[in-house]
């Protein structure tokens, strides 16, 4: 039945009613009865008009949608008639729901969302197993072997990127370049749409340099030009023709602007050098347990086949869009976890409303019971009015979750992957609808099952009055509030969890001053070569001349490893040798090597390695350490103290011994044999190709460099002067005087002087020292949010049922004070039901945290997940606040007059 | 519980006979709601008085099961009536109802005048 003659049969129907009122007052007329007395007489004959009407229209049937739309067309009366619970109602609702929204929009735009690729699926990562069962990137000889020897995959392509300066456009830019070997582009199945992609001929050593750059690089630099063959762009020590032009969004690894064939450089030949990621795509209908058992094997092989050699034990697969985000997985669902929790509290609270409402409906509903709605009816009744109050909400949600993401955007660590990608898109807003009528019908449920368990008769004696409320809803309404006292006491240990965690990482010592640091990041090529490596030695020495020479500058220095900036940082082997002892053949290798180009003599380095990779390996002569290429302000500027011996200085020119700084905790490992380092002689060429002999001259106080949370990693310090070579990634520290912040212009202008092509990224130490734990401040703040939130409303929840139950039971405070009951007696008997309903609250909330904590652990920094103080303190918070809450109603119900309440009646 | 079972009862048997006495005055010719109502009570010499709550509802319960169907006429006094008229289907009915009636009929006859219930009284 269409809405049109549904509309018509309505006025029929009334029309029809009209005519037979006529015709009976006419027939009185006509029996003598005056107008009126016939006009009553027929109308109350007819009875009640509006209720013959509905039970006519009941016959029809008719469709659900105007059954529906009548009980919300009533529903939205009865929420009209009670304007503060029905916004109180919406806006708990919408907080609820669009805190739980947003979060889950970034748990879909990070986690869930497919990745933009053909047949996402099958395409995985895969690592190199360690023994004590981390992953480690591939080694080339690995890669090659996993690549040839497998039945699962389509392709395994290498790649590795890192930030360049790319100059030849129409400004030189720092950008991601991505180093990608040949099945890299086929596996993803993604095809320039511009030009070609890579051919074999520009895939082995010696071939001329050819680049793929993003879409975006190609409108911002070249002017979107149609012909690249015109176009040159320098990058590293290359100069690269541009053959293609990616799709638009393509920017795969790590927001990349241009890729470079990894043939173009040999392979390594160690099988322990894990220099690069690897992806593939597996062959249609394998699954990644066939992958993993396939790869396994070879892995196993070559750890059988080569010993230590290969420090690989077996080879991981995962899938790709989950290697990508493993970094945040944890974290976001904790977040949604925790927003859950709010949601949950939130609905606690319209509950309590929905059931203090209910119950003051109590006459309305036995008189619609009386006339005949069904049970049925009333359930959808129910359903109608909780749907309009979910609807209303997700929508205001949904437009506040708007401004929810784009906040959590701006404050997620710009690193988090996929965060760009983050909106209210279509299976966001689909959540958020799901979520909606979920709340709706569990509201409307409990409130219909509530509503129809009271006893019609009862209620309809009662008239109305309402009194202290059945025991059953007083025993329900608190025990909603025991359950949202007990949820948001684990949202605040988690957040008080969270934050101490915060205040441990943040009171670490982290071994250097990060106030009053300007910072100038240099992306430079590489520069092995030798006439490069003084060219590279003498750049940074004009640079550190000239920044010492700026007004307000007090120290100049600079590393290849700056502390929480770099993210990457090399690390391997190093082994302690006594040159007297070393063979005249090994020393002519080490010659050999100093005075040329290894990368580029693969036979003389397998030599070298197989050398040393064996002392490396024994703990009385070597061990691994993090590498650092410095200079001496380096350590001054960043106040890391001097322990003994010395730092570098002019005397340790390019042709002086090579010398190097060790840190502190290397200098207590055993390989020194309980000896002052300094004076010994290290071998650590493996790091930057050059296996001369480093004399130890210095030994200089812990960093942490990593993170503030590792400790400290054992740290070999070589001098510019003598290995500027490994400096493709260089941060040039300035102490200033004063505000960092005017030294930067200057800085920039001296940098686009001496190297026009090298784009700076300048910031101040103290920025990248706070961005450092942003992804710990992200977490926080949500967490904190959402458990503050709770609490208020966990507060509003304790505070209206006390009020409620008080205000219902007036007569009975009345007439307990007229039998002589104190005002002190009176608040006692409110306090103890409150401290009695917050103390199983607080108890169980413990007890649920002490299970649900163990899930944050990983993101815990120096406290156990079940930590007694936090417990403690946040349970006392509780308890106390919830008690603060109850004192009010308390309050109100001494003041309760016995007169008035008795006369109430 | 057992006084909600004898209410739905009650409603139930006045719903048929309710059925019954309307599709038998149609019998007669079209007749408006107002005319049906009074129909019945003359004849029924002012015994039944029918609810109009419940008229109503079984008007329109008989029309949508296509026993009756009505429309709209203008009446002796000039008023625009809807009346209501027996169709095929309602006469088949109306022969059905009225013999399930004389089987109820002849039943309660047989319980309320037994024979041996006479010889004890």
């Amino acid at each position: 039945m269409s809405f049109r003659d549904r509309e018509r049969r309505e006025q029929e129907l009334d029309e029809e009613i009209d005519s037979h009122l006529r015709m009976a007052e006419q027939d009185r007329r006509e029996r003598g009865q005056s107008a009126e007395e016939a006009r009553y007489a027929a109308r109350r004959e007819m009875g009640n008009v509006s209720l013959i009407k509905e039970v006519t229209r009941n016959i029809w049937g008719g469709n659900w949608m105007s059954a529906l739309s009548q009980d919300l067309r009533y529903g939205l009366r009865v929420l009209r008639r009670n304007p503060g619970f029905s916004l109180i109602a919406v806006f708990t609702l919408a907080l609820g729901i669009s805190a739980t929204t947003a979060i889950f929009s970034v748990v879909y735009g990070v986690l869930l969302r497919p990745l933009p690729y053909a047949q996402p699926e099958q395409l995985v990562q895969v690592s190199e197993q360690s023994a004590q069962g981390h992953n480690m990137d591939l080694a080339d000889p690995n890669f090659t072997d996993l690549r040839q020897q497998n039945h699962s995959l389509q392709g395994l392509a290498e790649f590795s990127a890192w930030l360049q300066s790319v100059s030849g456009g129409s400004e030189p830019r720092r950008v991601m370049v991505a180093t990608v070997s040949s099945d890299f582009f086929p596996l993803l199945r993604v095809a320039p749409v511009r030009g070609r992609s890579f051919a074999a001929e520009d895939q082995h050593p010696g071939s001329g340099a050819v680049v793929l750059v993003s879409y975006s690089y190609w409108q911002q630099y070249l002017n979107a030009t149609q012909d690249l063959s015109a176009v040159k762009l320098h990058v590293g020590n290359d100069v690269a023709s541009v053959v293609g032009v990616l799709p638009p969004g393509f920017r795969f690894p790590e927001n990349a602007d241009v890729w470079i064939p990894r043939e173009l450089s040999l392979p390594l030949p160690s099988r322990s050098a894990h220099n690069w990621q690897a992806i593939a795509r597996m062959r249609d209908g394998m699954t990644l347990a066939q992958a993993r058992e396939d790869l396994g094997a070879i892995a196993k092989g070559i750890k059988k086949q080569y010993g230590d050699d290969a420090d690989l034990v077996g080879a991981a697969v995962s899938p790709l869009q989950e290697a990508l985000t493993s970094s945040v997985r944890q974290s976001l669902l904790i977040l949604l976890g925790a927003v859950g929790f709010l949601l949950l509290v939130a609905c606690a609270n319209v509950m309590n409303l929905l059931l203090a409402q209910a119950a003051s409906r109590e006459a309305e509903l036995a008189v619609r019971t009386a006339l005949g709605a069904s049970r049925s009816r009333m359930v959808r009744q129910f359903m109608a009015e909780t749907l309009l109050l979910s609807l209303t909400g997700g929508v205001i949600g949904v437009i506040a979750a708007f401004w929810g993401v784009r906040w959590m955007i701006a404050l997620a660590p710009p690193e988090t992957p996929g965060i760009a990608g983050v909106s209210l898109n279509l299976p966001v807003l689909f959540f958020a609808l799901g979520l909606s009528l979920l709340v709706a019908v569990t509201l409307g449920t409990f409130t219909a099952i509530r509503a129809s368990a009271g006893d019609v008769r009862a209620s309809l004696a009662e008239g109305g009055r309402g009194n202290a409320g059945s025991f059953s809803t007083q025993f329900i309404g608190r025990s909603i509030v025991v359950l949202q006292l007990a949820i948001t006491l684990t949202l605040l240990v988690g957040a008080g969890l969270l934050g101490r965690s915060l205040m441990h990482v943040l009171s670490v010592d982290p071994g250097f001053r990060t106030e009053k640091i300007v910072t100038v990041d240099l992306a430079l090529p590489s520069a092995f070569e030798n006439d490069l490596k003084i060219r590279r030695a003498q750049f940074l020495t004009d640079l550190f001349g000239r920044m010492r020479a700026l007004p307000g500058v007090e120290e100049v220095g600079g590393t290849n490893a700056l502390p929480l900036a770099t993210g990457i940082s090399s690390n391997g082997g190093f082994a302690t040798v006594n040159p007297q002892q070393l063979t005249p053949q090994v020393q002519a290798m080490i010659n050999r090597a100093a005075h040329g180009d290894l990368d580029k003599n693969p036979a003389l380095m397998k030599e070298l390695s197989d050398f040393f990779g064996q002392l490396f390996r024994d703990p009385k002569q070597g061990g691994y350490a993090d590498y650092a290429v410095a200079n001496e302000g380096y350590f001054r500027s960043l106040a890391i103290p001097l322990v003994r011996g010395r730092l570098f200085d002019d005397r340790d020119g390019a042709d002086a011994p090579h010398v190097a700084v060790i840190s502190e905790s290397l200098a207590r490992e055993e390989v020194w044999h309980n000896q002052d380092p300094i004076g010994h002689t290290i071998e650590f060429g493996n790091m930057d190709g050059d296996p001369r002999l480093l004399t130890v001259i210095g030994v200089v106080g812990d960093v942490r460099e990593r993170n503030l949370e590792s400790p400290p990693r054992p740290t070999i310090y070589v001098n510019y002067r003598q290995r500027p070579q490994a400096t493709s990634h260089f941060s040039v520290v300035a102490r200033t005087a004063g505000e960092p912040a005017t030294v930067i212009a200057s800085a920039r202008k001296i940098i686009r002087d001496l190297a026009p092509d090298v784009p700076p990224s300048t910031n101040t130490f103290a920025m990248i020292f706070a961005a450092s734990t942003n992804a710990r401040r992200f977490n926080l703040v949500l967490f904190g949010i959402f458990a503050g939130t709770a609490l208020l409303l966990a507060i509003a929840g304790i505070y209206g049922v006390l009020a409620y139950s008080v205000a219902r039971r007036t007569r009975e405070m009345g007439v307990r004070m007229a039998l002589g009951a104190s005002a002190g007696n009176v608040l006692r008997l409110v306090l103890s039901q409150a401290t009695v309903t917050a103390a199983i609250g607080v108890a169980l909330g413990l007890a649920g945290s002490f299970v649900l904590t163990r899930f944050l652990r990983t993101m815990l920094y120096e406290i156990g997940a079940a930590d007694p103080l936090t417990f403690a303190a946040v349970a006392m918070l509780l308890f106390a606040v919830a008690l603060l809450a109850s004192y009010l109603p308390a309050r109100r119900a001494t003041k309760v007059d016995p007169i008035v309440a008795l006369r109430y009646e | 519980m057992s006084r909600k079972e004898r209410y739905q009862n009650r409603i139930e048997l006045l719903q048929g006979t309710l059925d019954l006495l309307i599709l038998q005055t149609l019998r007669w010719g079209p007749q408006h709601g107002y005319g049906i109502s009074q129909a019945i009570r003359d004849n029924s010499g002012e015994v039944f008085q029918v609810d109009t709550g419940s008229l109503y509802p079984a008007l329109h319960r008989l029309e949508k099961q296509e026993w009756i169907d009505s429309e709209w006429k203008v009446s002796e006094n000039k008023q625009r009536v809807k009346a209501y008229r027996l169709t095929a289907l309602g006469r088949k009915q109306l022969a059905t109802e009225r013999s399930r009636w004389k089987q109820v009929m002849e039943g309660m006859a047989g319980i309320l005048n037994p024979s041996g219930e006479e010889n004890k009284a």
